[in-house]
């Protein structure tokens, strides 16, 4: 089964990611035309399983869109609140004590 | 029109028809399908929805929240066992044991082998190493084969960590990892003396139990050693913990009834672990397929046994709830990120080396001597800062590896280099075909998954078992 992906649309993480999550079943083979991306999905055991694979791929692919989003508009919040979190301390009362 | 607010870290799943956001600190919301769609596009209302998504630290309508702090006092919380380092601290006493299990996991040999007994001095440096740990609460485990073959061994080894502790003034916590086969007056007076808990182990009724452990009497022993055990010691001294043999997957209810019929309060549905003699089962994928159902089974029964009254609860479920509604985190070495080896647990092992967790030391019964960080003779910071846990430092933390980092449950969870090393030939791991991660993902998403569709009936259960 081939699938085409717009890669204006996907970026190569999520599709990379989409793929890892469906290595146990599948080996998929990638190839970039222009802003085109072919994945052929080959099952490993020889057999496509029953479930409509395409829709299951696309939603994967649209799920980890919506994460890497997430990812790219907390991430400096994320790094402050880790920061908050385990930075020593005495490391933030140091004028304070001197 | 857009809606003006931000977004906080957060992940999702789909469970039972709904859409599963999980916040940083494991903060729960069930929500319609599409809802992280809606959250990401700005397409959100302000209704009563978009205010708890606010108040759960989801989303927050100023670019940093005014409550970050108190966000940040919970993230520490949860990852409290971190300022702890290692508190757990296995003792293997022995390899030799008194039983035959077809799935002994510890690789344990007959009462009369050789070879394989801790000597004073190992367990002196042992004692030494332990209290060089900055845990402000120390728990020194003694296992096996069969530790309480060796009752003096055990005293001189309490006692010198007595002797430090008085020094010390930190409190040591004693555990005996025994089968109660053989408790003798000698081994219940030593825990007597130093409240020493007993773990025993329990597989259920009779015929199952004997037939895991290879003999024909080993049920009626190990009953009527609980009962000498409890005698002596007193009920809440007494524990079990019971195995997933392949014959008791095909008894969930059995299992529960026997525990619940011996008066204990709580089981802990345990699979078996791919080491010792059980890694020679011969297909992994269909014993967890049946692990699974066999543990929803059993998870049925004890719900039912509670709404007829019966207080009695499953302990995998109450670490991974108390994960999901309470702000407390755990000690359950299994389900940590970073991982619970040399964070959590320390094992001294009878050969004088020191390993990074129980599985660790048995995989180099094997001859696979991986996980071994030292001697008991090495200086402490080489052991538990050397290069060796350096390297596994760099996978040992969910948030960063692959098919966890995105995994929505990941802060259920946890990271096991060594399972992953042992079942797939490298620490790092590979998620799509981890056996422990369809394993772990199936009941966590299980448990969710009654949360969702039946939560008047099981919430009022959850609650009582966390107290």
């Amino acid at each position: 089964m081939k699938i085409l992906i717009d890669r204006n649309i996907y970026s190569d993480e999520c599709i990379s990611k989409c793929v890892y999550s469906l290595s146990e079943v599948f080996q998929c083979n990638r190839q970039l035309e222009g802003n085109t991306e072919s994945i052929e999905l080959v099952p490993i055991n020889g057999l496509m399983p029953d479930e409509d694979v395409e829709k299951s791929f696309l939603q994967k692919l649209n799920d980890y869109k919506l994460r890497q989003i997430v990812f790219e508009e907390t991430k400096d919040i994320r790094t402050i609140l880790y920061a908050k979190a385990f930075a020593d301390y005495e490391d933030f009362n140091i004028e304070e004590s001197e | 029109m857009k809606m003006q607010y931000h977004l906080l870290p957060f992940d999702f799943t789909r469970i039972a028809g709904k859409e599963i956001l999980v916040n940083e600190v494991g903060d729960m919301m069930v929500v319609p399908e599409g809802t992280t769609q809606r959250i990401v596009d700005r397409q959100m209302e302000k209704d009563d929805l978009y205010k708890s998504l606010v108040a759960n630290f989801f989303i927050s309508e100023d670019l940093v929240p005014p409550l970050l702090d108190v966000y940040a006092a919970r993230l520490r919380e949860k990852k409290r066992f971190m300022d702890y380092f290692t508190a757990l601290h296995i003792f293997v006493v022995t390899l030799q044991c008194n039983q035959n299990c077809v799935y002994c996991q510890a690789s344990s040999r007959k009462e009369q082998s050789e070879h394989c007994t801790m000597s004073y001095e190992m367990m002196e440096r042992s004692v030494e190493l332990m209290f060089r740990s900055p845990a402000p609460v120390l728990t020194m485990e003694f296992q096996g084969g069969e530790p309480s073959l060796h009752p003096k061994l055990i005293r001189f080894g309490i006692e010198k960590a007595e002797e430090k502790r008085l020094v010390d003034g930190r409190e040591v916590r004693y555990v005996l990892c025994t089968n109660c086969v053989n408790l003798t007056d000698e081994m219940l007076d030593i825990c007597k003396q130093y409240h020493v808990m007993i773990s025993t182990s329990l597989d259920g009724p009779a015929f199952l139990h004997n037939a895991n452990r290879g003999k024909t009497d080993s049920y009626e022993k190990v009953v009527a050693g609980i009962e000498k055990a409890r005698k002596a010691l007193g009920n809440e001294q007494v524990s079990a913990l019971m195995t997933t043999s392949v014959q008791g997957l095909s008894h969930p209810v059995e299992i529960v009834d026997e525990y619940a019929k011996l008066g204990f309060k709580s089981l802990f549905l345990r699979a078996l672990n791919p080491y010792g003699l059980a890694s020679d089962n011969p297909d992994w994928e269909d014993y967890t397929r049946k692990f699974i159902d066999f543990y929803k089974t059993a998870f049925e029964h004890i719900l039912e046994l509670n709404k007829r009254g019966i207080h009695f609860a499953e302990e995998f479920a109450i670490i991974v709830l108390r994960k999901m509604l309470t702000p407390f985190s755990t000690g359950f070495v299994d389900l940590q990120s970073p991982a619970g080896i040399v964070n959590s647990v320390l094992v001294y092992n009878y050969d004088g080396y020191v390993y990074a967790s129980d599985e660790s030391r048995m995989l180099a019964e094997k001859g696979d001597y991986t996980f071994q960080l030292g001697s008991v003779f090495d200086r402490y910071e080489d052991v538990v800062y050397g290069d060796k846990v350096r390297n596994i430092a760099e996978i040992w933390s969910n948030e960063a590896l692959a098919g966890c980092s995105d995994c929505a449950l990941k802060t259920y969870c946890g990271a096991d280099p060594v399972r992953n090393y042992s079942t797939q030939g490298d620490m790092y791991g590979h998620r799509p075909s981890s056996l422990l991660c369809k394993k772990n993902k199936a009941i966590i998403e299980y448990l969710i998954s009654l949360i969702v569709e039946r939560e008047e009936e099981v919430v009022p259960i959850f609650k009582t078992w966390l107290l």
